[in-house]
């Protein structure tokens, strides 16, 4: 087994060169390459394939791929190699479980195959910007009460005191473990304090911050979940090998996380595809992940829901979940925002994609590209978890004529997607309910899936 | 080789992205003893808008946009010395200085406004990632740059393009570029807030910014 401190000597010892001929001799020519040698073709047709065989095949790719490649450290100007054999050895040894969350909420997190009746691990919540502690109270409360969210995601501050947040910054270090002792005080108002938080640290850009934050005095715990980023593509820095030195250290949770971006280094779909798959392999070798989420995007659109990156979604996530054992979490970006009809019908698309694909987790879809302050509410992560149980009850094939209906529906207004409302313009900050405008467009919205057959319980 | 076949084959290469192509035939340019100017502008800039058409419908992507880039750039290694001696000068639109602020290390969107602006004929000086506000204003200085662009992808990095113009304000230095923002995180509002002078949600709309705010477009 190859240790952190394997994979960090190869930071320092391997080859070396610019981070430009990375992307531009190492990188983009050996992508091209795979992708014709393995004959990966995007079909716009059929959003989400049944393609076993073709699944296989993007994994190989990706094996290849990455075994070619490695990852660029922008701290040493080094990449750090792996060969063919060690990239299959780490998937041989990998567990495919994380434990999280601590008492009545303890759960195991697996692995799930395309086409599986199994209800895959609903993560809630979003780290989306909160203007204001007592918004991310109350949001962070709302996901703890439901009942089948096996795990939260809580907001960042926007600020602490009014003093804006900038990364690596003293407000930073304050909000950040402002923000953590909210998340679990929250949980503990909805009468689940042992639900697990695993999108940690929000509201912390700097390793230190994260660092800090998650001394245990101030709330968390091993079974919660770090977030330890890639940067796109396939490079990695001192600051998120810090935050896996750390957590190792620990025994705490660590989640990979990666979000290729179909239209830059990776160019088309194919290629993005690749990229994808071989993030999963990064996460086991590099941050040594436990889980993953990963979060795919159109580079121009800033969403997850086009044709294109619907199709790398599920062309990766069967991709990995048929040979990868990496439970990972499919989060998708939505352009519309809350108190659209445009949002369920992405938040429907992308969940019959990843679910129906194999996915072993999938997080309540993020309105508005995750960009606008307080712009999600409980209403979208109740649609999500809804919507991931029907998805579970369909076939790919199924799911994929779903989603080519719905793309009918949204495809064309994805680039004038309305950003729709903040938590405060349709909930009652009070009481935390829903206003009626919005519960009606909920109801009208399931409606609409169930009579194209979406089989909601 | 006709002059004509010259002209479209420099535009094909620029287009296919290939190299080899785009300096044999600036070579036959100048052993035909074309007017380089003309070669310039209706053979690789004509290439070069048909690669950032294709780029702005989304049939192609990044990889083939850097690799027209560098089939143009490789032309004109060839040209250059004949545009000198002939004291010519392509048309050039302006420079735009570009990096990511401080505490933000994405690249990817910046290289492509980048990487689309010089398609567009800009000189982009790239400072790559990660720059704070003292240094991006030094090096505009010394590039002497028309317009900065600072990109982000962070909410927590988006209070540096902030302070980056309050910083131009306090060195009185506010009227000597136009500052343009952009990045993941970054809106017209926040463009307005902050008071930059302009904003573009995708790469696309970079180089129709940049010369509306230089006034040439």
């Amino acid at each position: 087994m190859l240790n952190f401190l394997d994979v960090y000597e190869r930071a320092l010892k391997g080859p070396l060169m610019t981070e430009q001929d990375f992307d531009l001799k190492v990188f983009i020519p050996t992508l091209r390459k795979v992708v014709k040698e393995y004959g990966i073709v995007y079909d716009p047709e059929n959003p989400i394939p049944s393609d076993d065989t073709a699944a296989d095949n993007l994994f190989e790719a990706a094996v290849d791929f990455l075994s070619q490649v490695g990852i660029y450290c922008q701290d040493t100007n080094r990449v750090i190699q792996f060969s063919k054999d060690e990239v299959t050895k780490v998937v041989q040894e990998a567990s495919g479980r994380c434990f999280a969350g601590e008492d009545k909420e303890a759960g195991v997190f697996g692995m799930r195959a395309p086409d599986d009746g199994k209800i895959p691990w609903l993560h809630v919540g979003s780290g989306i910007v909160a203007s204001n502690e007592e918004m991310m109270s109350n949001l962070i409360e709302s996901y703890g009460t439901i009942a089948e969210a096996n795990s939260i995601s809580i907001s960042a501050l926007d600020n602490i005191r009014g003093i804006p947040i900038s990364a690596g910054s003293p407000a930073e270090m304050y909000a950040a473990i402002r923000g953590v002792k909210i998340g679990r005080e929250a949980l503990r108002r909805a009468g689940r304090p042992g639900l697990p938080i695993m999108n940690l640290i929000s509201t912390a850009a700097a390793a230190v911050t994260t660092i800090a934050a998650s001394a245990p005095q101030f709330g968390l715990r091993s079974t919660d979940g770090w977030l330890v980023g890639a940067i796109s593509e396939m490079k990695i820095d001192f600051g998120a090998m810090n935050k896996t030195a750390y957590l190792l250290n620990w025994g705490a949770n660590i989640g990979a996380e990666t979000a290729p971006i179909l239209g830059g280094y990776c160019g088309g779909p194919d290629g993005t595809a690749v990229v994808s798959t071989a993030y999963i392999l990064m996460g086991l070798l590099i941050q040594k992940g436990n889980y993953q989420l990963t979060f795919p995007v159109h580079f121009q659109h800033g969403c997850s829901t086009t044709r294109d990156v619907l199709w790398v979604v599920s062309s990766s996530c069967q991709a990995a979940s048929r040979n990868t054992p990496m439970p990972v979490i499919w989060l998708g970006y939505m352009a519309g925002g809350p108190n659209t009809k445009s949002y369920f019908y992405e938040s429907a698309a992308y969940l019959l994609s990843a679910v129906t694909s194999g996915a072993p987790a999938v997080q309540t879809p993020h309105p508005a590209k995750a960009i606008k302050v307080d712009g999600i509410t409980p209403m979208e992560a109740r649609f999500g978890v809804e919507m991931a149980g029907a998805a579970a009850q369909l076939s790919r094939e199924q799911a994929s004529e779903l989603v080519n209906q719905l793309l009918e529906k949204y495809e064309s207004q994805i680039p004038t997607a309305s950003s729709g409302s903040t938590y405060q313009e349709c909930y009652d900050e009070i009481t935390g309910k829903p206003g009626v405008e919005y519960i009606s467009l909920f109801n009208d919205v399931k409606e609409e899936l169930a009579e194209m057959g979406v089989p909601f319980k | 080789m006709e002059k004509d076949q010259i002209l479209e084959n420099l535009a094909s290469a620029i287009v296919d992205g290939d190299e080899d192509m785009a300096i044999e035939n600036a070579k036959a340019a100048l052993g035909q003893r074309m007017d380089p100017l003309e070669t310039v502008e209706s053979g690789l800039s004509k290439g070069m808008d048909q690669i950032g058409d294709q780029f702005g419908k989304g049939e192609v992507f990044l990889p083939e946009l850097l690799m027209a880039a560098n089939a143009f750039k490789a032309a004109m290694e060839i040209l250059k010395p004949e545009l000198e001696a002939q004291k010519m000068k392509t048309a050039q639109p302006g420079t735009v200085l570009i990096g990511t602020v401080k505490g933000d290390v994405h690249n990817i969107g910046k290289d492509i406004v980048s990487t689309v602006l010089e398609t567009k004929g800009f000189e982009v000086v790239d400072l790559g990632v990660d720059n704070d506000t003292l240094s991006l204003i030094q090096e505009a200085d010394k590039a002497k740059a028309d317009v900065i662009a600072l990109s982000c992808l962070m909410t927590t990095t988006m209070p540096a393009q902030r302070e980056f113009i309050e910083v131009l304000e306090e060195m009185n230095m506010r009227d000597k570029y136009f500052v343009i923002v952009g990045g993941g995180p970054v809106t017209q509002e926040w463009a307005d807030e902050i008071k930059a002078d302009g904003y573009g949600e995708s790469a696309v709309q970079a180089p129709i910014l940049v010369k509306k705010l230089l006034g040439k477009s």
